[in-house]
């Protein structure tokens, strides 16, 4: 009868002491030594993986300098990544697992615009900090503006924009457009169309599936309409097909080939006769007028060993951002960080451009330069000098006013 | 020894009865132990609304005998249909998933009649092709879905049950008690649809065919409102996945997800009424804690269907019921 638990390798005292672990409640420490949780879901997996990766990378990088010095008010900053796998569902559950779970102060995410506006419904509804780094649909600092959200990449229609004042600047006002058939390629087209019609230019365009592989029979008519550009707007393997068909053709020496984004990921996965044409870089990592960026660039080399790419800029930005606008507002409270955060200019060594760059208010979208210039293969010896910058176009001037954005800000009671 | 036979489908009464009994009382008790052991509420809203979907797909393939690699085009069928009911109709959440169900279901039952002639991998091949077609008008249709950015701007309303009203919109654990209780009653409905002489005949096609035939059973007219009932859960869960989101996708409707839903029933056990939910929950389980750790996380989740495949036949609960059964 006094057999205790003990015949089973388990003694009453080791059980009991078991239980009151389990049942403690979990011991609350000192402000100063709790860590600032941020978030980031971001699609590691999946055919935006490269772009997700840099961002996370370059946020990494932020997190590790910041923590060597005073991290953010005064506390270590802890960077939760998860993958969001380019689907919607896991994005929001992933975000809802950072909010729920691990009580995160800040979230950062998505590459994927999609997921990025489903992201912002959660934080928005649990009154959490987000910002978007890359996602570049028109309607997150648009029609679907949150006070909750801000974005550091451009829009899609500020890159189409200062990309089609250089390509009328430097070759002319006749266009023909290749444009993917959904929701990104009517909203890219639509705002060359905007930019090129105020110049006083013309255009044909045709639509085509996104997952074209024979670009031969649009090629002829844009042959024939004669154009001073050909407007690239395909992504992915369709966009690579679509240059390197262009080339065979020997279109080049009859009309320049040009497009909205084309990232640094991007042209060094893509064969040498793809690297061609006028395009827009969100950040450039070769700026000899600013001696900031030359000591980014040297710093995250030898950091990382890569150089960084806009993606880098993006993850590095959102850190420091959240950095800044919290000793502003003294606090990592949501609302308190968005007012902080809007008309905030960022520092030299964070804005690593000329220029001012800052939240803008209305749509808390980062009014940062756009580096428009020609790509091309590798320079000399260096594989990530593919990219010759041509002009530098004022984000505010690429966005145009807050009233065209559709944006109509809320704040909080 | 046979466990392809209706006893499989059917355990001893008591053993049913318990593992019904356990199945409910760990779903009801999910807020109060998932956080202990770092789960969260969303991950079980996320198992339950995708083990309907796969136990609805079960329906057809665990107990009908035919396999659809296309089911995801109902369950984004069933997603859009809630959600442009709640953007364009009226701020009503029984009626979006009404209208989900609508849309998923007639379009399931109306595309059956094409293919209920159709049997083994030609089946298999048009609803893969029936899927992509729905992916495709989804992806292309901007003005009315989205388009590849999805349908946005919809939020699920608060249930108005007339003398209360239940906050699902903001609150998740009555959200997750309200997918609870759809669950509660569409696995019900099956599982009486399953007891019937219907469900009956679905097995005896399922076990013969040409015996069933013989027997004078009309076999295509009975596949096709297998498949139409399938297809009708199935969107529901597609319209429980929009209110959990708030968002529908085009990827809702692509065929990654058929597959997703065929592993789910699979891994899980798709001879066993309730192997599909463990399916589903081992699946988007794994998901969840693995990609945490590793961007490799789909090895991990593929090498566990392959030592489920190799190890368990008969799918994790399959195996438990067999054993029992014996």
């Amino acid at each position: 009868m006094t057999q205790t638990a003990t015949t089973h390798g388990l003694g009453r005292r080791t059980m009991l002491q078991t239980a009151l672990v389990l049942a403690a409640p979990p011991i609350i420490s000192a402000r100063g030594e709790t860590p600032v949780r941020i978030g980031m879901v971001d699609p590691l997996t999946g055919i935006l993986s490269a772009l997700a990766a840099s961002e996370v990378e370059g946020a990494r990088y932020a997190v590790g300098r910041l923590n060597k010095k005073n991290g953010i008010l005064g506390r270590q900053i802890e960077l939760l990544v998860e993958d969001s796998a380019n689907d919607v569902g896991t994005g929001v559950q992933k975000t809802h697992k950072l909010i729920e779970r691990d009580k995160v102060d800040v979230i950062f995410g998505d590459v994927n615009s999609g997921i990025a506006y489903a992201m912002s419904q959660v934080t928005n509804e649990a009154k959490v900090f987000h910002i978007v780094p890359g996602g570049h649909t028109d309607p997150i600092t648009g029609t679907d503006c949150k006070w909750n959200v801000f974005r550091i990449c451009n829009t899609t229609s500020m890159d189409a924009a200062a990309t089609t004042g250089e390509l009328v600047r430097r070759f002319g006002k006749k266009f023909f457009f290749i444009t993917p058939d959904y929701a990104y390629g009517h909203t890219l087209q639509d705002a060359f169309i905007k930019r090129l019609k105020a110049l006083g230019g013309e255009y044909e365009a045709e639509q085509l599936p996104i997952n074209t592989a024979d670009f031969s029979a649009t090629l002829i008519k844009a042959k024939a309409y004669k154009p001073n550009v050909l407007l690239n707007n395909m992504g992915g393997l369709a966009q690579i097909n679509c240059m390197k068909q262009f080339t065979q053709f020997g279109m080049e020496r009859e009309m320049h080939l040009g497009g909205a984004l084309f990232e640094l990921e991007t042209i060094r996965a893509v064969p040498r006769e793809a690297q061609a044409g006028t395009w827009a870089m969100e950040w450039w990592w070769e700026q000899p007028d600013v001696p900031e960026v030359g000591a980014f660039v040297a710093d995250f080399r030898k950091a990382t060993g890569k150089t960084p790419s806009a993606r880098h800029w993006f993850g590095m930005v959102a850190v420091e951002s959240v950095r800044l606008a919290a000793e502003k507002a003294g606090s990592l409270d949501g609302p308190k960080l968005s007012l902080a955060m809007e008309d905030m200019a960022l520092p030299p060594e964070v804005a690593l451009q000329p220029g001012r760059i800052f939240y803008r208010a209305g749509d808390h979208e980062l009014m940062a330069n756009i580096f428009v210039g020609d790509a091309h293969p590798p320079a000399g010896n260096n594989p990530d000098a593919v990219f010759t910058v041509t002009s530098v176009v004022p984000g505010e001037k690429a966005a145009g006013p807050v009233a065209d954005t559709g944006c109509k800000m809320v704040h909080p009671a | 020894m046979s466990v392809t036979t209706a006893d499989a489908v059917r355990p001893l009464p008591g053993r049913r009865w318990l593992t019904a009994a356990i199945v409910w009382a760990l779903l009801l008790s999910v807020p109060a132990w998932l956080p202990m052991l770092g789960g969260y509420t969303a991950l079980a809203a996320r198992v339950l609304v995708l083990g309907l979907a796969a136990m609805s797909f079960n329906l057809l393939l665990g107990f009908t005998g035919v396999m659809s690699f296309g089911h995801a085009a109902y369950f984004g069928l069933g997603a859009y249909g809630a959600g442009l009911t709640l953007k364009y109709l009226a701020a009503s959440t029984p009626l979006a998933m009404l209208m989900g169900v609508l849309l998923g279901g007639v379009a399931g039952t109306l595309f059956g009649l094409l293919i209920v002639r159709r049997r083994g991998v030609y089946f298999a091949m048009v609803t893969v092709a029936f899927g992509q077609i729905a992916f495709y008008i989804a992806y292309s249709w901007n003005d009315l879905t989205g388009g590849y950015d999805g349908l946005r701007g919809f939020t699920r309303a608060p249930l108005d049950l007339g003398f209360a009203t239940i906050d699902i919109a903001n609150n998740d654990i009555a959200f997750y008690y309200f997918l609870l209780a759809v669950f509660a009653v569409a696995t019900g409905l099956q599982g009486l649809l399953l007891a019937s002489p219907f469900g009956r005949t679905l097995l005896a096609i399922r076990e013969n065919e040409r015996r069933a035939r013989f027997l004078g059973i009309p076999i295509e007219r009975h596949i096709w409102m297998s498949f139409s009932i399938s297809c009708a859960f199935t969107a529901l869960a597609g319209a429980l996945y929009a209110l959990l989101n708030n968002f529908a996708d085009p990827m809702g409707l692509h065929y990654t997800l058929s597959g997703e839903i065929v592993i789910m029933a699979v891994m899980g056990g798709m001879r066993a009424f309730w192997g599909p939910l463990v399916g589903a929950t081992l699946f988007v389980v794994a998901q969840d804690y693995i990609s945490s750790i590793t961007v490799n996380w789909m090895s991990f989740v593929g090498l566990i269907f392959v030592l489920v495949v190799l190890f368990f036949p008969r799918g994790l609960l399959g195996m438990l019921q067999g054993r029992g059964g014996r």
